[in-house]
């Protein structure tokens, strides 16, 4: 019965993902291409707020490769200030900072849904590269560059410190998923939701399904960044 | 000045006086040159008159206009670690002098630990620190943590919350050293207790520290189905076998056993201390190695599961033998090291380096209140750190015969 369902909901992931992976569009340069289709979101292992595990949809889009840096972010805000050495190294800053610099490049802020399948594909994997951890796979925290892990790893999709580095902002309040009735108080329009965790807390943050809410100008205890995603034109 | 002026100010000078002895209790601090005892003594002092929060340790306290007559302005999220070391210190002291005075003192400590969880109003969760205080208080808004609550079990108190790995380690250390050399009978049911109720919601919880909302906390990962530190593999088994010896209760030897027979905890600890590359090594995370092996190695009897400790054990020694002793736990390193092995490593520099020991110097600095229009006012204040490490360090060398009380 168990494995006929999980015949039947790959089935379902890999059609759609085979339909819509029809005639690629080429991505901006930085980007990668994600296309539409269902994918499996949430956990059952998790925290309360990664249930239920459910299947997803998202339109195709484009992400950023990397995290933005403090030096991409310097060309926006030139009044940004960083570390001449850490130009490259992903730049800190508000909900308000990182929406502000994704409307000037012309992008937007990722959805949860969109974050969640970039960073894991369409097949519930735990990590953007699978189901085993060691420290070589991330960069620990702001304080390395992007993308200087040890060993490299990328999201199915192609992007880079999906997992540790710095937590990433999205566009989404922080709400329950459909079909979750445990309470929390901070569901709501107060927090926004960030994802990929730092590996300056725990390493179960780094999860793909994993979500925290911060107050969007509230920065004290956390090290956030961002990237951006492009609409696909038909 | 005619009299009427006179009269006029000498109420605002004579309460801000007032004020001035009630912030400033202690003032007096040893010289460098002091012998260690003295030392240890005038920072003792200090310590439970200027840092103490009904009991509780504040690890750094900012004096009026920019703190308040009582000691519950500062950075609070590290508040555990100086009230656990100011505990393991009484504990170690007692069992030398056997001073009820002494004893007094811990049992004064352990309170506030019980007061810490239950300000929170939930048994077993323990908050990181406590205010009473019937609003917020300005550093709430701009120093680490930002996790403060109202108390709606105790009303007109605030406390901090989302609990973490380091913390954990303070309270099973603090209270299992309280336990074993200080408690009398009556405390001794009260530590267990205690234990009982917090490590027993961990475990309830799937080895997660969980908060008030029920996510796990940021540093609160212990889970055998999460990835996690190996470290904390080592804090979550020695809080078991600490709470097993205290509590007597076999779901905690139950469960310290399933997290090595299944998901082979004790192999993981080995690697609690990462060594290459070297710009990875922590000295900060070692010192809850120290605090857990401490605990750990002297509780346990499996020659199997001891070598494996002893493995964890040198790994760490590996960096420790070499390490430069800029802060009190680097010196305690080497004594717990001795302890656990009984091997002779005190060599004329790390005993000098003891001797040195040092607490802090009182500092002034100019604060960034926020206000309430959003404003910021720039207030000059003195602000203190902790001595606990320094005193816990001198009592635990002492009870260990490795200071002679005439340094």
């Amino acid at each position: 019965m168990l494995m006929n369902r999980y015949i039947g909901t790959m089935l379902v992931l890999f059609g759609t993902t085979y339909i819509f992976a029809q005639n690629r569009p080429q991505p901006p340069e930085g980007m990668v291409y994600v296309e539409a289709g269902s994918f499996i979101m949430g956990s059952t292992y998790g925290d309360p707020d990664e249930r239920p595990r459910h299947i997803a949809y998202t339109k195709a889009f484009f992400i950023d490769k990397y995290e933005v840096s403090n030096a991409e972010f310097a060309e926006f805000d030139p009044t940004f200030e960083f570390p001449t050495s850490k130009k490259d190294n992903a730049a800190i800053v508000t909900w308000s900072q990182a929406n502000a610099y994704a409307q000037w490049a012309g992008k937007r802020l990722p959805t949860e849904k969109e974050w969640e399948k970039a960073a894991r594909g369409v097949d519930g994997r735990i990590f953007p590269w699978g189901n085993t951890y060691d420290n070589t796979y991330v960069v620990w925290d702001q304080k390395s560059t992007r993308g200087t892990s040890i060993a490299k790893p990328t999201s199915p999709y192609g992007c880079y410190d999906m997992a540790g580095g710095v937590w990433e902002w999205t566009a989404d309040w922080y709400k329950p998923y459909p079909g979750n009735d445990v309470p929390m108080e901070q569901y709501g329009e107060t927090y926004k939701v960030m994802r990929g965790g730092s590996n300056f807390n725990n390493h179960s943050f780094i999860r793909t399904s994993h979500r925290y809410y911060l107050l969007p100008e509230d920065l004290r205890a956390y090290p956030v960044g961002f990237r951006c995603v492009l609409d696909v034109k038909k | 000045m005619n009299h009427k002026l006179k009269y006029r100010l000498a109420v605002p000078m004579a309460l801000f006086a007032l004020l001035q002895l009630q912030s400033q209790k202690v003032n007096e601090f040893p010289s460098k040159s002091d012998p260690l005892y003295k030392k240890v003594d005038m920072y003792d002092k200090l310590m439970l008159g200027n840092h103490w929060n009904e009991g509780a340790i504040m690890q750094h306290v900012i004096f009026p206009p920019a703190g308040l007559d009582r000691p519950i302005i500062g950075s609070q999220a590290d508040c555990l670690d100086p009230t656990s070391e100011m505990l393991a210190a009484y504990s170690h002291k007692y069992a030398i002098t056997k001073n009820e005075e002494d004893r007094k003192i811990a049992n004064r400590i352990f309170e506030a630990v019980l007061k810490l969880e239950r300000v929170t109003g939930v048994s077993g969760l323990v908050a990181r620190s406590f205010n009473k205080t019937d609003k917020p208080l300005w550093h709430e808004k701009v120093m680490w943590y930002d996790e403060w609550h109202e108390s709606s079990s105790m009303p007109g108190y605030r406390w901090l919350g989302d609990l973490s790995a380091d913390k954990f380690t303070s309270i099973f250390y603090g209270v299992g050293t309280f336990w074993e050399l200080c408690a009398d009978e009556k405390y001794k049911k009260k530590a267990a207790g205690l234990l009982d109720r917090f490590i027993g919601r961990v475990v309830d919880n799937n080895f997660k520290l969980t908060d008030l909302d029920d996510k796990m906390t940021l540093w609160g990962n212990f889970c055998p189905d999460l990835p996690h530190q190996s470290l904390n593999s080592l804090e979550m088994l020695a809080a078991l076998k600490v709470t097993y010896k205290i509590t007597g209760k076999e779901r905690f030897n139950a469960a310290y056993h399933m997290l090595i027979d299944r998901y082979h905890y004790d192999d993981d600890q080995i690697n609690s201390k990462i060594l290459f590359p070297e710009e990875w090594r922590n000295v900060g995370d070692d010192y809850h190695a120290a605090r857990s092996l401490y605990m750990l190695m002297r509780f346990e009897d499996d020659p199997d599961l001891l070598n494996k400790y002893r493995m964890n054990l040198n790994r760490h020694w590996y960096d420790w033998k070499n390490i430069e002793f800029t802060w009190e736990s680097t010196i305690w390193f080497i004594m717990v090291y001795y302890v656990l092995t009984g091997e002779d490593v005190f060599t004329e520099e790390r005993i000098q380096a003891i001797k040195d020991m040092w607490g802090f110097e009182r500092r002034t600095r100019e604060f960034k209140i926020p206000q309430d229009d959003g404003s910021f006012e720039l207030v000059k204040s003195e602000e203190e750190g902790t001595a606990a490490a320094m005193i816990r360090n001198y009592w635990f060398g002492r009870y260990y015969g490795i200071i002679d009380e005439k340094w």
